[in-house]
């Protein structure tokens, strides 16, 4: 049977499910390290480059990653060259994808989240803002801004006025309830969320006993993070059912991003597994559509959800 | 989309040998296309080819060798992801990317001094034969802690190699770097050696400041936790005065003077 891969996040088409993770794939450095024309055969469907914040920022201390069973843990800390060399650097390189750009954008305060926000605004080559109110390694007075509904409600409201752009919020898993979040992302204007950012852990040098990364603390992601990231996508789909949602958090073949889409996605972000294979991504929206074809599920409309009823 | 993407420099190879040299794993595979490009100090990302998700991601390893249409890596099996690329059997498969990074710059002329420690002995040797093949007097300190690791000093041929090993259980008993000054100070008055070191970074940077101490250019290569070795995730951050850079697509080999020294 004929399977159409195609779905949309508000009005942003997509000829597939799969896009990346944010700071997972830099695309102007593979490009130039893997022997493959990535602007002339991309395997995401959208290209969420790294969080950029207002000012530039170095990221943690190295060690930055630590591989853990099934997952990674990283402190990177959100290093970046800042919004203004985003702009005048990537932005025009950026612009000749295949694909749409979503630019992902953090602040060290709720103002610069608005800031950030207002900076894309009237940019033709950006078709959606992901704000990341969750980076478990940009604890400003050791809080992210999404632990907690009030806060994520103020910096959503602060962006949505800067900002006519398709605006999505990527939420922490790290909360008592997730769905109180989403919710206060939702009523504060967010058009999509993103679920999951990384979930908070360490890990010890297995001789010294000491935590192995230098920040201490960082987030875990891949396969190990994959059950509590289906659990997010489902409670938050049962809430908000036309609500567009991107799964992420440890999709790693075709049959994880089937079971993110039947949970309520209606796309799938690949994070970690890019890592391990740098163009995973091509591989994993093929296997969907083998497994859409097997399954007689015709299009993502019909798949998206089917957990739920 | 595209039925099988899969970037032209990312081969499955299939091992050809595996065998201990003293506490480190030698393995060879077939990689023509690397064996033909790889320079010295640069490095692949390999994995057992599979779908097992642990061990989840590849690990850096330096090419210590080409020959011919093989190349040859050297394992020392300490954490999940070296334990099983040492455990990759004769016949079984590796997913390797590469040849990546920036390797050594052999443009310099004079004598040149390689100073490795531990598994930093492993990519030098390439390094040794290539400087040795233009006509340049090569001179190698090999530290080590002790004699089961030292075993490795015997890939090195056709060049001067001194050992050394914390427990002087081979050659003389001390650090790579007691060595150092001598070979350095006892060319004074004639042209300075251009000194090559990979291994721990407390060796590097005693390196790097006898190098700044006597005025000679030092190359080095770091080590560094790395995810996807083509400048992606940030993780293998290596300080720089007023940053960071990428010890995979800046680097692994920095010329001393430019990085940031503890």
């Amino acid at each position: 049977m004929e399977v159409s891969l195609k779905t949309r996040l508000g009005p942003i088409e997509l000829s597939h499910p799969v896009i990346n993770a944010s700071g997972t794939f830099d695309v102007l450095s593979a490009d130039l390290v893997l022997e493959e024309d990535l602007f002339d055969r991309f395997p995401f469907s959208a290209y969420v480059p790294k969080t950029v914040t207002l000012k530039p920022r170095r990221g943690n201390p190295p060690p930055r990653l630590y591989e853990t069973a099934a997952g990674l843990l990283n402190s990177i800390g959100l290093a970046n060259a800042g919004i203004d060399a985003f702009i005048r650097e990537d932005l025009p390189r950026l612009a000749q994808l295949p694909v749409p750009v979503i630019a992902s954008v953090a602040g060290e305060s709720t103002d610069e989240y608005g800031a950030c926000a207002g900076l894309m605004e009237g940019r033709p080559e950006v078709a959606a803002v992901e704000l990341n109110v969750s980076c478990p390694n940009l604890e400003l007075g050791g809080r992210a801004l999404g632990l907690d509904p009030e806060r994520t409600h103020r910096t959503v409201a602060l962006a949505r006025e800067a900002t006519s752009k398709f605006l999505i919020v990527k939420l922490t898993p790290n909360v008592t309830d997730i769905v109180e979040i989403a919710s206060a992302a939702v009523d504060a204007g967010a058009d999509a969320l993103s679920l999951i950012n990384t979930v908070h852990g360490m890990a010890l040098d297995r001789y010294h006993l000491k935590p192995v990364l230098g920040h201490l603390s960082g987030g875990l992601s891949g396969p190990a993070i994959k059950p509590v990231a289906l659990r997010a996508v489902f409670l938050v789909s049962r809430a908000f059912a036309s609500l567009p949602i991107i799964g992420m958090g440890g999709v790693t073949d075709g049959q994880d991003a089937l079971e993110f889409l039947a949970a309520g996605a209606a796309a799938v972000a690949v994070g970690t597994a890019s890592f391990r294979d740098p163009l995973a991504a091509a591989g994993i929206a093929n296997e969907l559509r083998k497994l859409m074809q097997e399954r007689g599920i015709g299009s993502v409309a019909e798949l998206s959800g089917l957990a739920q009823r | 989309m595209d039925a099988g993407l899969i970037p032209a420099n990312l081969y499955e190879c299939p091992v050809v040998e595996s065998r201990q040299v003293g506490a480190y794993r030698q393995v060879s595979f077939v990689a023509p296309e690397i064996a033909a490009l790889a320079q010295p100090g640069q490095f692949m990302m390999v994995r057992l080819a599979g779908k097992s998700l642990d061990p989840l991601l590849p690990r850096p390893m330096g090419v210590h060798d080409v020959d011919s249409d093989l190349v040859k890596m050297i394992i020392d099996p300490v954490g999940k992801g070296s334990v099983a690329l040492a455990g990759a059997a004769v016949g079984d498969r590796l997913s390797v990317l590469g040849p990546l990074g920036c390797g050594f710059d052999l443009e310099g002329a004079g004598p040149a001094v390689l100073v490795a420690g531990g598994m930093g002995a492993a990519p030098l040797t390439m390094l040794a034969r290539a400087l040795a093949a233009r006509g340049r007097e090569v001179a190698c300190i090999l530290g080590f802690k002790t004699r089961s690791q030292a075993m490795v000093s015997e890939l090195y041929r056709d060049v001067h190699v001194e050992v050394v090993t914390e427990d002087g259980s081979a050659g003389r008993c001390g650090l790579a770097c007691d060595l150092l000054p001598g070979l350095v100070e006892k060319r004074r008055g004639r042209e300075l050696p251009e000194i090559f070191a990979c291994g721990p970074a407390e060796m590097l940077a005693e390196v790097a400041r006898m190098a700044r101490k006597h005025g000679a250019r030092a190359q080095v290569s770091v080590a560094a936790h790395m995810a996807c070795g083509i400048g992606s995730c940030q993780g293998c951050a290596v300080s720089r005065s007023g940053g960071y850079v990428k010890a995979c697509t800046d680097g692994p080999v920095f010329d001393a003077e430019d990085l940031q020294w503890r």
